[in-house]
């Protein structure tokens, strides 16, 4: 009987194994650090939210500059309050049915039973043109619904009873498991509309603890980490087993000024003061510690690439100690015996909080700005808590501190958001109002919001961030630091600075 | 038994009264506020009627004494409201997690008490040398804070043995690690108390009597100590399970156990009202339920008990 030679038998078993490989599922699993969704009937955040937005999708998407693109809708036109939306043509939901302008109607009405009304679009105001047109009306005549339909809150999906546990999507997968708080699986949708993405199968997997997460992805059990705090990154080992990616830098890691704080934290009133602080800030020397030397130094608290508002418009403060001490000696605190300035009797001594959203996201940063402004005769009270509800409730709110480390960003395409939420005297979050500026910056803000085409916000933002970060000095810039996402080695994750919009699937997997 | 039982019932509605009101106040007078941490967890712009009208949804609009009368009178009938968070009703949120806390709390008692008894009984009945060994081993086991002897546990089992897995899926075998971790730290503590009340006993009359009768060490413990100690040694356990509820919480977190420590801390992190409250209902009714049944154990175990209650 005649037997094949053992190459001949192993070249025709690779042969017949060659499609089945090229065949292989690709699958992730991602560990994120908490479940935050919600099924609640008029919050339901399944799926519309975070890493797992994979399922439905939004009208529009930001690109590299958070500028809004086409995505589900094709084309849009603003005159006097008014959208008129064209619909991409061909999409359907993943149950087949079609996603005209009926379908989008009806998605964009459900944004109007939501706690947060972020849209702000008349529901009354629709007004079907034909198949894949219609119109709406903005409630405030704002220009800038389009921009806040890049939140993956205002995803669209199927009107269905059960949509709060199980969304109808367009998106490139569909939602095959979920155990709250333990995972969450996708799968490719086969009729995606769009580009196929490159992995088939996604299981997200909450899990809380930084070491658990970090030893995991040692071990193979996960292949990407996609929340990275500053602790992770210390402790991340430097044998190649764990791969950084980074995105361009869009965070930003600030002292926000007390500026209406209650005395005895009323120092900083005098704005001299608080360039005084600006210039006795070692940027450099934070930006070598903070993240393991990723951030830069920062003229303010949006990255200029950000929304096209470029990097002149604000001047930023260097590092001069000496320029610190002239200030405050010539705004009369002078040099005590025991090194810390005074006047009239008083003290320069502050009170620093850090920080938002807890500590653990900036250290060892509270530390070193407080052996910098003591180094100038300013005396630091430090008190460092790491709970987002005690900063606010006891220091925040009641103006019970001059100074306020946070770290945050615009993690917004409405370029007014983070600026208005932070700064203005009218603030829903009014432990913020302690930081407002005033009248002025309230105007520029609320004039950037009326604004009727994107260049006159630009224009708007532009003066209501140099005021705030360099003319009122109501924040002192400090970094801007990257998103993170860790991996094993052989992926090629695709970065974005809005890390609601990494979009995992499009991962490749290289080397293999 | 059945009086004391009713009237053990009866006592215990101040206490649990004055658990309700300590569970309702202390959460709701903790600095946070869980509209606002939930609204700007949404990453958001929302205007000051959002958050009038989702204060108002959650009653939170109500004076503090009227939010608790009303939380008393749904608390009393079953219904703890619904959580801020997730939208779910809070003993829906609870019936999914509470299962994997009671099997791991159980599955770790049961291991305390192995350790315990093997601790116990060797440290008295092993040679000087080794029993002192045994003591120190002891000791440095409850003095190791449960996270880092998890960390421990990971970096020989799953990293460098590859014996166990660290992302689970609340399967049997996922369990093995966290019990182990709780398992030794309460082990070790109940065996000192094992061993302390064994050396006592060894020095009781019936005891000294049995030994110089030459009875066989097993059968001396079995016959003459076991019955005599088994009453204290279910106080301990029965605290130690109540421990195990509420304290395996960092435990569940660092091996991502299914468990109501996640739940808990993600609510306390978020103000999560209606979440905390009842976690902190059922953790004290799991400790009344465990401290009744090891008073129902020491008066089934002890025959002067039993009839002291029989005369009463």
């Amino acid at each position: 009987m005649f037997r094949a030679p053992l190459t001949a038998r192993l070249a025709a078993v690779a042969l017949f194994a060659l499609p089945i490989a090229a065949n292989a599922e690709t699958s992730l699993t991602i560990a994120v650090i908490r479940d935050s969704n919600s099924v609640a009937e008029n919050n339901f955040t399944l799926t519309t939210r975070g890493p797992a937005a994979q399922v439905v999708e939004t009208a529009v998407q930001p690109d590299e500059n958070f500028v809004p693109q086409p995505l589900l809708f094709d084309s849009w036109d603003y005159a006097d309050g008014i959208y008129t939306i064209t619909v991409h043509p061909g999409i359907r939901f993943s149950d087949g049915s079609a996603f005209n302008a009926d379908a989008a109607i009806a998605a964009l009405r459900l944004n109007d039973l939501r706690k947060s009304d972020i849209l702000e679009i008349d529901p009354e105001s629709f007004v079907k043109l034909d198949e894949m047109r219609f119109t709406f009306r903005s409630e405030r005549n704002s220009a800038l619904v389009i921009e806040n339909m890049t939140h993956r809150n205002t995803s669209l999906f199927a009107d269905t009873a059960d949509r709060a546990n199980n969304l109808i999507g367009t998106g490139p997968y569909l939602l095959e498991s979920y155990d709250p708080k333990v995972s969450m699986t996708v799968v490719r949708n086969p009729d995606y509309w769009g580009t196929p993405r490159n992995i088939d199968r996604i299981t997200y997997r909450y899990i809380a603890d930084d070491n658990a997460r970090i030893l995991a992805l040692q071990n193979g059990e996960i292949d990407i980490i996609a929340d990275v705090t500053p602790q992770m990154m210390l402790s991340m080992p430097q044998d190649g087993s764990v791969v950084l990616h980074e995105s361009r830098p869009i965070r930003y890691l600030g002292l926000s000024v007390g500026i209406n704080s209650v005395a005895p934290f009323d120092i900083l009133k005098d704005v001299t003061l608080r360039q005084a602080v600006a210039w006795a800030i070692d940027r450099d020397a934070i930006a070598e510690v903070l993240f393991d030397g990723r951030g830069v130094p920062a003229k303010g608290i949006l990255p200029g690439w950000m929304f096209g508002l470029g990097e002149d418009h604000t001047d930023g403060f260097g590092y001069d100690p000496e320029k610190a001490a002239a200030l405050m000696d010539a705004a009369g605190w002078t040099l005590g015996a025991d090194g810390v300035r005074e006047k009239d009797g008083r003290k320069m001594k502050l009170r620093l909080v850090a920080a938002y959203p807890n500590v653990t996201t900036v250290k060892p940063v509270p530390e070193m700005v407080q052996q910098m402004l003591i180094g100038v005769g300013i005396d630091i009270e430090l008190i460092e808590v790491d709970d987002a509800g005690v900063y606010d409730d006891t220091y925040l709110e009641p103006g019970q501190a001059d100074l306020f480390m946070e770290m945050g960003s615009n993690n917004n395409t409405d370029p007014t958001y983070l600026l208005s939420m932070l700064y203005t005297t009218t603030t829903p979050w009014t432990g913020y109002r302690t930081l407002a500026p005033g009248a002025h910056v309230d105007a520029l803000l609320a004039d950037a919001r009326s604004a009727q085409t994107r260049e006159e916000v630009i224009d708007k933002v532009r003066a209501a961030h140099r005021a705030i970060v360099q003319d009122d000095l109501a924040t002192i810039p400090i970094l801007l630091v990257p998103n993170f996402v860790l991996s094993r080695p052989g992926l090629e994750v695709p970065m974005s600075e809005f890390t609601d919009w990494i979009d995992f699937g499009m991962t490749r997997v290289i080397g293999e | 038994m059945t009086r004391f039982l009713f009237w053990r019932l009866i006592t215990a509605i101040p206490t649990l009264f004055g658990m309700s009101l300590l569970a309702f106040f202390i959460v709701s007078l903790t600095p946070g506020d869980p509209v606002m941490q939930e609204l700007r967890a949404m990453g958001s712009a929302f205007s000051p009627e959002d958050v009038a009208a989702m204060r108002a949804e959650f009653g939170l609009d109500k004076p503090l004494p009227v939010r608790y009368v009303l939380w008393l009178g749904d608390a009393v009938r079953g219904e703890f409201g619904t959580s801020i968070a997730s939208g779910r009703s809070v003993i829906d949120e609870i019936s999914i997690y509470l299962p994997a806390t009671l099997t791991l709390a159980a599955s770790a008692l049961v291991g305390a008490v192995a350790i315990s008894l093997t601790l116990g009984i060797a440290a008295v009945s092993a040679p000087r040398g080794v029993a002192a060994l045994l003591r120190t081993f002891t000791v440095v086991l409850v003095s190791i804070p449960s996270f880092w002897m998890a960390l421990l546990l990971i970096w020989v089992f799953v990293m460098q043995l590859g014996w166990a897995r660290l992302v689970g899926n609340g399967s049997l075998g996922d369990l093995v690690l966290p019990t182990v971790t709780l398992s030794l730290a309460a082990g070790a503590s109940l065996g000192r108390v094992v061993h302390e009340r064994i050396r006592a006993e060894m020095c009781e009359d019936h005891v000294r009597l049995a030994i110089a009768k030459g009875q066989s060490p097993a059968s001396i413990l079995i016959r003459h100590i076991a019955p005599r100690i088994i009453g204290p040694l279910a106080t301990a356990w029965a605290n130690t399970l109540g421990a195990l509820l509420g304290g395996a919480v960092i435990v569940e977190t660092i091996f991502g156990w299914p468990g109501l420590g996640q739940l808990i801390l993600q609510a306390i992190a978020q103000r999560d009202y209606p979440i905390i409250q009842a976690y902190l209902v059922f953790m004290g009714l799991g400790y009344f339920a465990t401290s009744l049944l090891a008073d129902v154990i020491v008066i089934i175990s002890d025959p002067q008990l039993r009839r002291g209650l029989a005369y009463d």
